[in-house]
């Protein structure tokens, strides 16, 4: 249970500059995401957070302390670490107790806080055992577990998940979260898997090259990407790029000149000159597909279909710009096929040449479900 | 080796860790550089000092330039010793490896239930105590009651003396107890490099028809490569502190005909108590040993253990 | 012949030559055993073998010998000097590997020179450096020259070890609260324990058979150790081969019963990566 504040810090290895210069604040008790591509810094963040890194410069504060030269259980971290690092010559029991035996807790307690820890994670039967005779998702909770009975400040998370196939991923997943509400201390995760950001976090904190791109709740992320990068980031499949040039600016309203055909009616927050260029976004779900060709829509031709079932994915190609559509009506359709589609303008976000938004709707669609759908 | 701590402070205060907790890790290097500096480094600096110095009747020493150098090097003995030396490790390293190698890779390939009994009985003669193997092989080698002469008879190998008693034949008759104590030491080398072998690449060249005399020759023999390196090395060095075998069995005789650097530093120093030329002959066969090491590390990137791995 | 067959005549013609290489391998130890059954009667027989076999020999010369004190100053030389290697060098291996102070790579290569050093050209210095500490005839005037010839081995298969297990280990042991000690202690240790086993047993076989210095350091008769006794009973028992061998089979059987019960973790220990190729 703590504030963390990361206050203008920067890394270097040798003369590799990997945090040219952040500052981060994460509120006591929030589930915070550290999310982007491999190589974006976030697993370098975590360590210097966790105090296995010391930082160029700046300062890390736990609580408005400064623990910039603190060691890991001064700042009250744990960490679950990507390879799970179970000691191979303790069994499972001292490997969840090691943390407190360290500090010198009287081996009742130490009893009594591994029993609890074991109960909660299901491992209470495995107390006596080496960690190889243990399958993946066991040896991902003893790690959970070592971390939970330090009653951390900070719970570090560097991604956990990431060594486990993807059906114990998704059990584990849902297992992270019960743990998030159970235990209320503050909990940063890194992953580069979207999906268990948006999932698990209440607040995403987007990186790329050691600088942070965008945070916010992933919901907002979704729906209002500050740039290019977080816009492509966030979302599967990606979110469409369409190349376009302005036509016409008036009263805040963009009128856009699309490569590939159509023409739409976009609010803008920064001015614009008729002429510039700019990049749509649109996210594959937002495209809609017409079953009749009118002045609205634009009709193009179906490169490669592929069929999920539940969804179908249609790859459009024209020249450069390519296109994908996702459709979840049930509806199926073949490589080559005429379709026609639609663009609605307030799911389209707009970026001028440097990446930035420029459009000023959010088109935010989250709305309570009512309350008569609702299984009580 | 302070200095390296000292050095240390201000390059850890940029990380920003306290210098009181970096320092006080140097602890860890500290036992094993004192064991160096002390017992390693001070006497190589002393002896060779020492080269450069007689000593007098009186006990008092004075400087003496290259003398003891010449002295070592214009007597003949010391050319012997030089013969010796090259004859016992251009014999003894290449015998050790191939006989070593091919017991491994009957041992390691072809036995199962027996490949802990082979690979221990073969072990042997290596922990077997140096003095004893030694008067063993004297017994041997006897004339009249050894069994050497006895059976050899048999293949038509007769012997009159002793092989040791036989100035031509001494240093040959040593190498070969050299030869049997160390081999199981070689066939272990080539052991553990066969036990880690990958499997993928011998399934590989199985698929690829290697068989046989073929597999061992074309696959097994390059990828050992590394413990031939090593025991190359290691016969380099060994065959420069050769000492035991010599000094009981001959005693570097008869007439000096077996004399190596080990007995004759021992003599030069010990029993005619000429430190200035002990010392000599001991920064001799130092220097010899560094530059031959070197260059094998240099040219054939060859490792002074058997431990380690190939590294990027 | 059906493959089966064929794989199955071959493994009995391999293992047929093995056991007559074995044999002629072993024939000097068997000789020596041989010698010391014999009765004074056949003790100049010139055969491998004879009979009857007596154990006069090895009852006399345990009667006549102090070799239960010898055997202790070899125990006592030894244990001492394996028991600093280990802890010296794994100390210095994990400041390399683990801690990676800075100076330690610098450090671990001058250390490493001692393995080229032919202890032939060291016995002079240190027996000069032994007669200054007033260390001759003393059990550390051997311990610690034969520590310090011993511990760059030792070291360079321990830090080798130490890189190769999975460094957030060590992380985990920073965020358990551990300081560097207790990371040596509870986790480095216990990770490289077949090395370390490896490492032992290598160091015990060295130091207890080591010849040229013990001769140079140890010249009183109550400090003398296994190895540098045999010459001794050579020119006593010189007209008794069956007593000498007697003794000489006595002298080299503790170590080789060692290593036979040992052997399997030796082994063990070096195929876990102490070469690897």
């Amino acid at each position: 249970m703590a504030t963390l504040s990361i206050d203008k810090i920067t890394k270097a290895f040798g003369s590799v500059m990997v945090i040219p210069e952040l500052s981060l604040t994460v509120p006591d008790g929030e589930f915070c995401v550290l999310v982007g591509p491999s190589g974006c810094g976030k697993s370098t963040l975590l360590r210097i957070i966790a105090g296995l890194e010391p930082v160029n410069s700046g300062r890390i504060l736990v609580d408005g302390v400064d623990m910039s030269d603190a060691e890991p259980p001064e700042r009250g971290v744990a960490m679950v670490f990507q390879s799970y690092a179970l000691y191979p010559h303790m069994d499972v029991g001292r490997n969840i107790g090691f943390g407190l035996e360290i500090a010198r807790t009287p081996s009742a307690e130490i009893a009594e806080r591994v029993r609890r820890a074991a109960d909660k994670l299901r491992l209470s039967s495995y107390l006596r055992r080496r960690p190889r005779e243990l399958s993946g998702g066991q040896r991902q909770r003893v790690a959970i577990g070592r971390a939970i009975t330090r009653k951390p400040k900070l719970f570090l998370l560097d991604e956990p998940l990431s060594n486990l196939d993807a059906a114990l991923r998704v059990g584990m997943r849902i297992e992270i979260a019960r743990l998030k509400a159970e235990l209320a201390s503050t909990m940063i995760y890194v992953t580069h898997d979207q999906v268990e950001a948006m999932t698990l976090a209440d607040r995403i904190v987007v990186m790329d090259g050691g600088r942070i791109e965008q945070v916010g709740t992933p919901l907002e992320l979704y729906h209002r990407p500050a740039n290019l990068f977080v816009a492509g980031f966030i979302g599967s499949p990606a979110m469409n790029f369409l190349k376009g040039r302005v036509a016409t600016v008036q009263d805040k309203q963009a009128t856009v000149r699309l490569v590939l055909g159509p023409t739409l009616d976009i609010p803008v927050s920064k001015p614009l000159e008729p002429g510039d260029e700019v990049i749509l976004g649109i996210r594959p779900e937002h495209v809609l597909l017409s079953a009749e060709e009118h002045p609205d829509v634009h009709v193009v031709k179906a490169g490669v279909v592929e069929l999920l079932g539940s969804d179908t994915f249609i790859h459009v190609r024209d020249g450069e710009e390519n296109l994908v559509i996702r459709d979840s009506s049930g509806r199926v359709a073949r490589a080559g096929d005429r379709i026609a589609i639609s663009l609605p303008t307030s799911a389209c976000h707009l970026f001028d040449k440097t990446g930035h938004r420029i459009s000023e709707n959010a088109p935010t669609r989250w709305e309570p479900i009512p309350a008569k759908a609702r299984i009580n | 080796m302070r200095a390296e701590a000292v050095r240390a402070g201000p390059a850890a205060a940029i990380e920003r860790r306290p210098a009181s907790r970096t320092s006080t890790l140097y602890l860890f290097a500290l036992p094993a550089t004192l064991l160096f500096v002390v017992f390693i480094a001070y006497p190589i600096l002393w002896v060779a000092g020492q080269s450069f110095y007689v000593r007098s009747g009186s006990g008092t020493s004075s400087f003496a330039g290259l003398a003891n150098y010449v002295t070592v090097l214009g007597d003949p003995t010391f050319w012997i010793v030089v013969r010796n030396m090259l004859l016992w490790g251009v014999i003894t390293i290449p015998v050790q490896m191939l006989i070593g190698g091919v017991l491994a890779y009957f041992i390691e390939r072809h036995t199962h239930a027996l490949r802990g009994f082979f690979r221990t009985m073969f072990f042997l003669p290596v922990v077997t105590s140096v003095s004893v193997i030694s008067l063993v092989w004297v017994q041997i080698y006897a004339p009249y009651y050894g069994i050497a002469q006895e059976y050899l008879k048999h293949v038509g190998f007769v012997m009159m003396t002793s092989p040791i008693g036989d100035p031509k034949m001494a240093i040959y008759a040593l190498v070969i107890v050299n030869i049997w104590q160390w081999t199981g030491f070689s066939m272990l080398m080539y052991i553990a490099g066969i036990a880690n072998l990958p499997s993928e690449v011998l399934d590989a060249a199985r698929v690829d028809g290697a068989r046989g005399w073929r597999l061992a020759m074309h696959v097994i023999v390059p990828m050992l490569a590394p413990a031939t390196k090593s025991l190359l090395l290691l016969g380099v060095i060994g065959t420069l502190q050769t000492f035991p075998i010599v000094h009981l069995m001959t005693g570097g005789g008869p007439n000096r005909a077996s004399e190596v650097f080990g007995t004759f530093i021992f003599k030069q120093s010990f029993v005619l108590g000429d430190t200035g030329s002990g010392a000599a002959l001991s920064v001799i066969v130092l220097v010899v040993a560094l530059v031959l090491s070197l260059l094998q590390i240099v040219t054939l990137g060859a490792r002074l253990t058997p431990a380690g791995k190939e590294r990027a | 012949m059906t493959p089966l067959a064929r794989s199955r005549l071959r493994s009995t013609v391999i293992h047929l030559v093995l056991f007559i290489v074995l044999g002629f391998w072993m024939m000097p130890q068997v000789y020596m055993l041989s010698i010391g059954l014999r009765t004074p009667a056949q003790a100049f027989d010139a055969a491998l073998f004879t009979w009857p076999v007596t154990f006069d020999n090895f009852a006399t010369v345990i009667r006549d010998n102090p070799l239960g004190g010898i055997f202790l100053n070899s125990l006592i030389v030894t244990v001492a000097t394996v028991a600093i290697v280990v802890a010296v060098a794994s100390l210095f291996a994990f400041a390399c590997a683990i801690l990676r102070l800075k100076g330690s790579l610098f450090l671990y290569t001058t250390l490493l020179t001692t393995l080229m050093v032919p202890l032939a050209s060291m016995v002079l210095p240190l027996a000069i450096l032994l007669r200054n500490f007033g260390w001759v005839n003393t059990y550390i005037g051997l311990i610690l020259p034969y520590a310090a010839l011993g511990v760059p081995f030792a070291m360079v298969i321990l830090k080798s070890f130490l890189e190769d297990a999975p460094r957030e280990l060590f992380e985990a042991a920073r965020v358990d609260g551990c300081n560097a000690w207790q990371t040596y202690w509870h986790v480095a240790l216990p990770l490289v324990r077949p090395a370390l086993v490896f490492v032992t047993i290598w160091q015990f076989i060295v130091t207890w058979n080591e010849f040229f210095l013990a001769l140079i350091v140890l010249t009183k008769a109550e400090m003398k150790t296994l190895t540098i006794v045999p010459m001794q009973y050579s020119g006593l028992y010189m007209a008794n081969p069956g007593a000498l061998f007697a003794v000489l089979t006595l002298i080299a059987l503790p170590l080789i019963l060692l290593y036979v019960l040992v052997q399997r973790a030796f082994v063990r220990g070096l195929l876990a990566g102490a070469v690897k190729g």
